[in-house]
């Protein structure tokens, strides 16, 4: 008989042999001296014994395997590099880190739930409704030239303005917020030199001579802006499109009537109007949620670190389902509310036909 | 002098360290949850060095917390909650996924929060506290010793299976009688050979072959890499079946082919006698070592058939 045949016989006898309910030689261990042991707090000696008592008694041995299963795997701190069975992955890792750059270059960044062109458009309008409250400043200036200005510069600084008046204008529909308040900074003295005539007519020429410089510089530099900015479209619609980016993951309903994310982690919010508004559901994780799925209007899943896997069939209130282990789950997928099929971090899945109640391994 | 009461000067100052104070538990309080924690930990009173060397050692602020929610503070207890709760269901979760922990984890805290009586007395389970570990690993602990024993107990009510049912009879060339005898010869030399291995391992076997534990949970349990945990458990299995091989011969003055036939009737057996199999252990796992890829294949095997000890009661 080969040996290995016989090594089998031996598992065979191991499992019968290491199940027997021997009784135990001495009095069992008690829940603190298990936790102490555990965490490598006893003594030489003392934890010798633990050591012994435990191999030799079923019920302590049993009680350590089920505080075993109750212990959360640490987090990874070796290298990966490290270990010479990855020593291969190296040119791969690599090319896809090569790869990774490509693809994360901000021209090539694509927005999650909308396309960059929409995004590019979002931002503008952003930027739109943000000036739309600076302009006014700019015209009050304008008019606030006083009238005893001689002639002569009055009529240098018309010119000026006539030129730089389709560029405000430009810069008025384009320019980005920091623009305008660099354009608001650059007039503030204009206001002073306002007021100076109420002082003296003698002083207004002083007053207002360092007053219309910055107007037209202001000008110049908008036109530069708009300039710039025609150029630059592109790049801030994919600084845009990197925002949307961070926006918080979306899951949405087959039906398109409500929508879930998560957000920072922990929490879900739905809309009931397609991301317009957002209310918060009845859901708080101490894990962080990782993905979601929907089934109907009603039905969402979500799964998180730690096991975590939430399910409502209400559309609002979440209740957290029992799970087998204590693993990172990364992706689900939802049939209805009582079958799921949820995958781990390190690629096992599981699927539950009785709305999570139990589950079974897949592979 | 040898005692297990700390000095004045030691009790207070381990009070400021433990932050006692904002949970205003009375320092006569604290100093005998000190004493206790001595005289658990050395049987006879020791001197003021291994003393004091324990005391450092403990979990302070645990113990602190501990002693002020035994004595009723509502802001200590509050902090608990908040602070452990989701811990002890997220622990009895893994323990049985099918949610029988939640109730064991429930009557815990009413043990916790004092609700039986003794003498006519409130006591909380907190007392049995001691600092030695931290206060959510003693939970998980607690946790896991009320879950092995109920299930113990739901076991003791059900019918056993005989100690060794006669097997049937598989082939015409080995009588019944030959292969229940093989058999129990060859578990009483295993159980032997077991017994003769070190304490360590032994552990590493019924953590594997009875408790059905992955290889990585074996490994952070031991302190090993999963993959030293499955040589070592390789080289466990090879020493038990050369020492079984050896009483054979020596003692049981059997040839090779009658050691060839003991080995044989345990395999043709598999199914008759697997006690494993009455308790939920799926019967064709691969054994560690037993081929190449062998220690990450069993480690996948057993992870995916892990199975709540819940579900064997």
């Amino acid at each position: 008989m080969p040996e290995r045949d016989r090594d089998q016989s031996v598992d065979q006898m191991l499992r019968r042999v290491m199940s027997a309910d021997a009784p135990p030689q001495e009095e069992c261990l008690d829940g603190e001296t298990m936790a102490a042991w555990s965490e490598g707090a006893l003594l030489t000696a003392e934890a010798s014994a633990v050591e012994r008592h435990v191999a030799g008694c079923a019920r302590c041995r049993a009680l350590m395997a089920s505080f075993i299963r109750t212990t959360p795997p640490p987090p990874v701190t070796q290298s990966l590099w490290r270990r010479w069975h990855l020593g291969w992955a190296v040119p791969l890792a690599t090319a896809a880190t090569v790869a990774a750059i490509w693809v994360a270059l901000p021209k090539n960044e694509p927005a999650p739930f909308a396309t960059a062109q929409e995004a590019n458009e979002r931002a503008r309008d952003e930027r739109t409704a943000a000036l739309s409250s600076t302009p006014p400043e700019l015209s009050k200036q304008a008019e606030a030239v006083p009238q005893e200005v001689p002639q002569e510069l009055r009529q240098r600084l018309d010119e000026k303005a006539k030129v730089a008046e389709p560029v405000a204008n430009e810069a008025r529909q384009r320019s980005n917020a920091t623009a305008s308040r660099e354009l608001t900074d650059v007039q503030a003295p204009a206001p002073a030199a306002a007021a100076a005539p109420a002082a003296g007519a003698a002083a207004a020429p002083a007053a207002i001579a360092p007053a219309a410089p910055p107007r037209v510089a202001a000008a110049e530099r908008a036109e530069a802006d708009a300039k710039k900015e025609a150029a630059a479209d592109s790049a801030l619609g994919a600084l845009a499109a990197r925002r949307q980016a961070f926006a918080p993951y979306q899951i949405g309903s087959p039906d398109g009537s409500l929508r879930w994310r998560i957000v920072n982690g922990q929490q879900v919010e739905r809309s009931t109007d397609g991301g317009t508004s957002w209310t918060p559901a009845t859901i708080s994780s101490p894990d962080r949620l990782i993905a979601g799925a929907s089934s109907s209007a009603t039905v969402c899943w979500f799964v998180g670190a730690r096991g975590a896997v939430y399910l409502t069939t209400d559309g609002s209130r979440f209740v957290r389902m029992p799970f087998t282990e204590m693993v990172d789950l990364t992706s689900v997928f939802a049939t209805d509310a009582l079958t799921a099929t949820v995958s781990s971090a390190d690629g096992r899945s599981w699927r539950t036909t009785d709305q999570g109640k139990t589950w079974s391994s897949t592979r | 002098m040898p005692s297990w009461r700390p000095s004045e000067s030691a009790v207070t100052d381990l009070y400021q360290r433990a932050r006692a104070d904002r949970w205003s538990v009375p320092i006569a309080l604290f100093a005998g949850a000190l004493e206790r924690s001595a005289r658990k930990a050395f049987a006879t009173p020791p001197e003021a060095r291994d003393l004091d060397r324990l005391l450092a050692s403990l979990h302070l602020e645990d113990l602190a917390l501990a002693c002020a929610c035994a004595n009723g503070h509502d802001g200590a207890w509050e902090h608990f909650v908040r602070e452990h709760r989701p811990v002890l269901y997220r622990s009895a979760d893994a323990i049985d996924p099918t949610g029988g922990s939640r109730e064991l984890a429930d009557s815990l805290y009413g043990e916790l929060f004092g609700l039986v009586e003794r003498d006519g007395e409130r006591r909380s389970l907190f007392e049995y506290f001691h600092g030695r570990s931290s206060l959510g690993t003693w939970l998980r602990a607690v946790l896991a010793q009320r879950h092995v024993d109920r299930v113990r107990r739901t076991r003791r009510f059900e019918p056993l299976p005989d100690e060794e049912p006669a097997p049937p009879a598989r082939s015409e060339e080995k009588p019944l009688s030959r292969i229940s005898e093989y058999i129990q010869l060859m578990r009483r030399a295993v159980t032997a050979a077991v017994s003769r291995l070190p304490a360590k391992d032994r552990l590493r076997l019924g953590y594997y072959y009875a408790e059905d534990l992955t290889l990585a949970q074996i490994g952070r349990a031991l302190g090993e890499h999963e993959a030293t945990v499955s040589r070592n458990l390789a080289k466990a299995r090879r020493e038990i079946r050369t020492d079984v091989e050896r009483h054979l011969r020596d003692q049981e003055h059997m040839s090779a082919s009658q050691i060839d036939e003991c080995f044989a009737a345990v395999v043709e057996d598999v199914g008759a006698l697997d006690v494993t199999d009455l308790l939920g252990v799926a019967p064709d796992q691969p054994g560690p070592g037993g081929g190449p890829g062998s220690e990450r294949k069993a480690s996948r095997d057993k992870r995916s058939k892990e199975r709540p000890e819940g579900a064997s009661a």
